[in-house]
């Protein structure tokens, strides 16, 4: 009996060893892999990790009321700029341009400057239009455009709206001075991102 | 029986094909890589921590901060990076300094001296000091920069590690609200001054 249970168990290990497919755990080789490839593509960058967090820093510090409308509008500025990008050649945008947007995210953001609505959706959108057409570099000649858009704007919109929330939580200006560091702690961060921009612009014109 | 196991030496020269399968497939080890993303953080956070000149005025500044208390104690993290960043700019583009050296000899004495002082300046005047020597140890830190390593990761990494370490002093320098603790403030002020000495005996020493 247990002779043959060993064989009946042997008989069934090697069938399901020679049935078994590749493992499409990460489906990148999958259909749905271009999504996961826009998504993804702008987070191996620092320079959209960088601004991205700068733009949802300088949000949250504003306030709710002022920032919401990011949620829309970096999103589809980046699909704008993803599409529009190629046709004017706008991916061909150098580091200088990205190191002055981090200057001056960073410097509004470490003045402590209280700008409208409407100036923080247009430097959204402008950011967001240079960053989208830099992206573009990432579709390939079999890339699935749309699938790679619809990740790009996923990843933007998670990313604001995070950054976004996380800011407003932890500044918290509605719970008096004893919490004022908060806010000077957010402002060293704009002086650290235009610090960084400063830099990044530096090595790019000596080189 | 037993004659068919081999025998010590034997033992050891069948251990002969695993050594060399073992040594033909490692790899080049990539410990000091500076290249790339990972090399310029990596080199961009070490450079302020390395050099002891750089770290003990970085530290001095956070302590004097923080016995001079508001508005230096937060205008300083804010605005210190930057003037330092635009001293790294300068040395970047090879804009020369006048004896960078001996000027960031001179930052740690005194910034030690008036640490160990407990010396109350104007806002003003702090901020000019401090200014200007935040411009020599960016300008030092611009020159020396690898070429290898990627730049904005080298900033990011630079910028973080000097932010962190101002707010280093600043924690150290909130002792100074006790008697006990600002004693110990000033005596880390004495020997960041006694350091100071040292860095700028070497460095006149170098110049001749």
């Amino acid at each position: 009996m247990r002779r043959l249970l060993g064989r009946r168990t042997c008989v069934a290990i090697a069938a399901l060893l020679t049935a078994a497919g590749p493992a499409d755990a990460h489906i990148v080789a999958a259909r749905l892999g271009d999504f996961y490839a826009g998504a993804l593509h702008p987070l191996t960058d620092l320079q959209d990790l960088v601004l991205w967090t700068a733009l949802g820093l300088l949000a949250g510090s504003l306030g709710a009321a002022q920032g919401r409308w990011l949620v829309l509008v970096l999103p589809l500025g980046l699909l704008a700029g993803l599409f529009l990008g190629p046709v004017f050649g706008a991916g061909a945008l150098g580091p200088v341009a990205n190191a002055g947007m981090m200057v001056g995210l960073g410097l509004l953001l470490a003045a402590g400057i209280h700008i409208g609505t409407a100036p923080l959706c247009a430097i959204a959108l402008g950011l967001a239009l240079v960053r989208g057409a830099v992206n573009a570099d990432g579709i390939g000649p079999e890339t699935n455009r749309l699938l790679f858009a619809a990740g790009l704007a996923c990843a933007g919109y998670a990313a604001i709206t995070l950054t976004m929330a996380l800011t407003l939580a932890f500044r918290r200006p509605d719970a008096g001075p004893s919490t004022a560091w908060r806010g000077i702690a957010i402002r060293a961060c704009g002086s650290w991102i235009a610090a960084i921009g400063l830099m990044m612009g530096g090595f790019a014109l000596a080189s | 029986m037993r004659g068919t196991v081999p025998t010590l030496p034997h033992r050891r020269l069948a251990r002969v094909p695993l050594l060399i399968a073992l040594l033909t497939l490692t790899d080049v080890a990539v410990a000091h890589d500076q290249v790339g993303v990972p090399g310029g953080l990596a080199s961009g956070f070490l450079h302020p921590l390395t050099g002891l000149d750089h770290l003990v005025a970085m530290v001095a500044v956070g302590l004097w901060g923080a016995q001079l208390g508001a508005p230096a104690i937060w205008v300083l993290p804010i605005t210190f990076p930057l003037v330092m960043a635009f001293g790294g700019v300068l040395g970047v583009l090879g804009v020369p300094l006048p004896m960078p050296e001996v000027v960031i000899a001179l930052s740690a004495l005194v910034l030690g001296a008036v640490v160990a002082a407990r010396l109350r300046l104007p806002f003003a005047a702090a901020a000019v000091v401090v200014g200007m020597f935040a411009i020599f140890h960016g300008h030092a830190h611009g020159t020396e920069l690898p070429s290898a390593a990627n730049p904005l990761s080298f900033g990011v990494g630079f910028v973080v590690a000097t932010g962190l370490l101002h707010l280093c002093g600043i924690a150290i320098g909130t002792l100074s609200r006790s008697p006990a603790g600002g004693r110990v403030i000033q005596g880390l002020g004495v020997a960041i001054a006694a350091l100071g000495c040292y860095f700028l005996l070497a460095s006149l020493g170098g110049m001749r």
